[in-house]
């Protein structure tokens, strides 16, 4: 028998034994156990419920109240910030704080250009490939790591 | 509830492998279900609904300690894939298993073996064989590809087979 017939025979005869199997019998303790977790939530207040159990009113004034709150607290961080500077004066001191940020980025950008045109093409790819190295290597570890330490025994994995 | 008791727990017992989590999911399928008890007294579809919300529960609590896992557990299947591609089968397939046992008998041994096969392959075997998913759909719950889907169920199948028909201690522990 070759493997795809054998394969095929393996499922129908599982099929047969594993469909036709009544289900396993409840513990006599699941009844009650839901019944009185049922009773505990029964007595809980209705704010300590999941949201989507509150009142409809108490949902939409929680969401209304929510906005409300965030909106004053966007509009007034943004006002108290700007003061009463005109447009053009609040938009150059957004730009005054990204100043530094885009002197460092460009000076970094300078950094490398001159780096790649002193350094030798042979050291830089050097580099990269031990970088390359060291990352696969830690890779590596962390899969030997999991094989060993984490995955139980594949009893199943015989094939 | 009494009516869909048993339903509910076997399926996650079988999904989850462990009778403690399945009660607990049990638990939360039937306050669900209490939750939606207006629609579902007067319904015929009720057995399918908490069957559905059972498998979703069962799923979503296991993957909660897959997730971290998934990356190196496809990765290792993968490798294997390619290995075990030209394997064969090396017993030959009975044409029945455990066909003189009752009922009973046969569901404490197959339940007992599909304990022992590890999570990824037991998941898709218990979705296609008990639940009748097909692969695709299984392959969409689990969010893993079909090809692996096929491969974990292949697998599973050749590991249940000797678990299944050496039953010796289990007839023992049966018959005690």
């Amino acid at each position: 028998m070759n493997k795809r017939n054998a394969e095929q025979k393996l499922e129908q005869v599982l099929h047969q034994a594993l469909s036709g199997l009544p289900p396993r019998r409840a513990p006599s303790t699941l009844e009650s156990r839901v019944a009185n977790e049922l009773a505990h939530r029964a007595q809980l207040p209705w704010w300590r419920a999941s949201f989507a159990a509150w009142p409809v009113a108490a949902r939409v004034m929680f969401i209304l109240v929510s906005a409300v709150l965030g909106a004053a607290t966007i509009l007034g961080g943004v006002s108290a910030y700007l003061g009463d500077r005109s447009f053009d004066e609040a938009a150059a001191l957004l730009l005054s704080w990204a100043q530094p940020f885009l002197t460092v980025v460009s000076s970094a950008g300078g950094l490398v250009a001159l780096l790649v045109h002193v350094i030798s093409p042979l050291w830089l790819y050097g580099v990269l490939g031990v970088g390359i190295f060291l990352y696969v290597t830690l890779f590596g570890l962390g899969a030997a790591a999991y094989r060993t330490l984490y995955l139980p025994s594949p009893a199943g994995d015989a094939s | 509830m009494r009516a869909y008791q048993d339903m509910v727990f076997s399926t996650a017992a079988r999904l989850a492998g462990n009778d403690t989590q399945a009660e607990d999911i049990s638990q939360e399928v039937f306050i669900r279900a209490y939750e939606h008890f207006s629609d579902l007294r007067s319904s015929v579809t009720a057995g399918g609904w908490l069957k559905t919300v059972t498998t979703n529960l069962t799923l979503n609590y296991l993957s909660r300690y897959r997730k971290r896992w998934r990356l190196f557990s496809e990765m290792r299947s993968n490798t294997q894939d390619s290995e075990d591609d030209g394997a064969e089968l090396d017993w030959e397939v009975p044409d029945t298993i455990l066909a003189d046992l009752s009922a009973e008998q046969r569901s404490v041994i197959v339940d007992t073996a599909l304990r022992q096969l590890p999570e990824h392959q037991r998941l898709p075997l218990v979705l296609y064989h008990f639940e009748d998913l097909s692969y695709q759909e299984i392959a969409d719950k689990l969010n893993v590809s079909l090809t692996k889907i096929k491969t974990d169920i292949r697998r599973a199948r050749a590991a249940l087979l000797p678990l299944l028909q050496n039953v010796g201690g289990a007839r023992d522990t049966l018959d005690g």
